[in-house]
């Protein structure tokens, strides 16, 4: 099971340019208020894949899974998600 | 054969048709040039099926049209027509949600209702002249040749033709690489399922992954789907990478690149999706549009070229004659828009300037191909703001036949 930290998140939005903000993101930062929107999101799930080896769903692709860094990684980390 | 005219306004989209009615209606004998067969440009030909442009900016505020006139004219018919009471709240904007095929009905009726305006379809612009009382203007129809002369003429082509054909310094083009890439719009019918964001979210994500797997071509990573106002009909846009640096919307062998583009992408997510989602399980394939949405060719150069920097500051001019009211919605790659609020949620003005140049009297522009910077266009181009725009024109138009 990935151990994924939202610093690892906050690292990945930022190399692939994925918000474009004006200060750093924090890992409780509104990642929508931000800038994220639907095809932003869809471009971080594809790293997210790659970069933890998660899988993540068409069904499971929804804002309040993306809504902060802190979120996002507590939830790829459970124990309950099944693995790529 | 010859026609004369005190106006003629080349281009039927949505800028030309308004500048045609306000010609006609302040009394001017007007002929309208449309290349295809119907009027409405973009929003019947390519299946833009929002009406953007038409309302105040500030969405704290309960919606109100931005500009009256036949702007309104024309949002009120299709509200009437579509069943709707109010605009859509998407985000920080206001929009209505349109039907090309009745956008193409209003444009009829409002046009029949005028005697002094008459439409001619079919109709290539291939060659113009300055003469002292006015404009010479050849055209083709099937390789049927007509010379028309007008005193008054307004560029609506959304393309700058008549700077194009007459004289190029008139005219700028933004590089190819950074052209405003074109929309590819289709008609899908009898999607099943509730189509919110939700359900937007999971499909846009399947698309994705087939995009990274190599089932669909990289084009449709930003394709969206939005429903129209009549239940049973879904629009899908796709923003086109069109060769990026190599885009030419002036060279034909390209455009029809384009096209095939679009086709592709368009098909290959409808039976990709009639695979994999039940929803799509029974849509028959989606109706193309006539062409592909071409946001950014080329624009006149008049005696004030307005900027994004003007409109982001809310700037506000003397001799203004519209309001804008969209955001700089940039699209200069395929992976979805980049936009640029104005600073405050309030209008900018548009000024005359913008619709002519002093060393051409009686040629006047409006709607895509005004004078306008290229961050300013990615606001201006839309369709609220040219109905707004050309109808400026019109009348600009009118009281130049009237003083001369």
């Amino acid at each position: 099971m990935p151990d994924i930290s939202p610093t690892a998140v906050i690292a990945l939005i930022a190399e692939h340019h994925i918000v474009e903000s004006d200060g750093p993101l924090t890992p409780d930062s509104d990642l929508f208020a931000q800038g994220l929107d639907s095809l932003a999101m869809m471009q971080l799930m594809l790293h997210l894949e790659r970069e933890f080896g998660v899988r993540i769903t068409p069904t499971e692709m929804t804002r309040n899974h993306f809504a902060t860094a802190t979120i996002l990684a507590r939830w790829l980390s459970h124990p309950n998600r099944s693995a790529a | 054969m010859n026609l004369e005219a005190d106006v003629i306004v080349a281009g039927g989209g949505s800028a030309g048709l308004a500048a045609a009615l306000a010609s006609a209606r302040a009394g001017a004998r007007t002929l309208l040039l449309e290349r295809q067969a119907m009027l409405g440009g973009m929003g019947t030909h390519a299946l833009v099926h929002t009406f953007c442009g038409l309302f105040h900016p500030d969405v704290s505020l309960p919606w109100a049209w931005l500009n009256p006139g036949i702007s309104v004219e024309i949002g009120q018919a299709m509200m009437e027509r579509t069943n709707q009471s109010a605009p859509d709240l998407m985000g920080k904007v206001y929009v209505l949600r349109q039907h090309p095929s009745l956008y193409a009905q209003i444009a009829d009726d409002l046009c029949r209702a005028e005697p002094h305006l008459t439409l001619l379809t079919g109709c290539e612009w291939t060659a113009l002249r300055q003469e002292e009382a006015g404009w010479h203007l050849e055209t083709f129809t099937r390789g049927a040749q007509k010379r028309l002369r007008c005193k008054a003429l307004i560029d609506t082509t959304g393309d700058a033709t008549g700077a194009r054909l007459l004289n190029p310094d008139w005219c700028q083009q933004t590089e190819g690489g950074k052209l405003y890439r074109p929309a590819y719009i289709s008609a899908f019918h009898g999607i099943q399922g509730r189509h919110d964001d939700a359900w937007r979210l999971t499909i846009g994500a399947m698309i994705v992954r087939a995009v990274r797997d190599g089932l669909l071509p990289q084009a449709a990573m930003g394709a969206a789907f939005r429903d129209s106002p009549f239940a049973g009909e879904t629009f899908l846009t796709v923003d086109l990478e069109a060769g990026q640096g190599d885009w030419d919307p002036f060279d034909p062998m390209k455009r029809a690149r384009v096209e095939q583009e679009g086709r592709e992408v368009a098909l290959g997510v409808w039976q990709f999706l009639v695979r994999e989602h039940a929803d799509f399980k029974h849509c028959p394939p989606p109706m193309l549009p006539t062409k592909a949405g071409i946001r950014e060719t080329a624009r006149y150069i008049g005696d004030y070229v307005i900027t994004g920097d003007d409109l982001a500051a809310n700037r506000r001019f003397d001799d203004e004659i519209a309001l804008a009211g969209w955001p700089m919605e940039k699209r200069e790659n395929a992976r979805g828009p980049k936009f640029r609020y104005f600073d405050e949620p309030k209008p900018a003005g548009i000024p005359a300037l913008c619709l002519y140049r002093a060393d051409a009297p009686g040629l006047f522009f409006a709607g895509r191909c005004l004078s306008a910077d290229h961050e300013a266009l990615a606001s201006l181009r839309v369709m609220g703001t040219c109905m707004a725009t050309g109808e400026a024109a019109g009348k600009l138009a009118v009281a130049h036949v009237k003083s001369n």
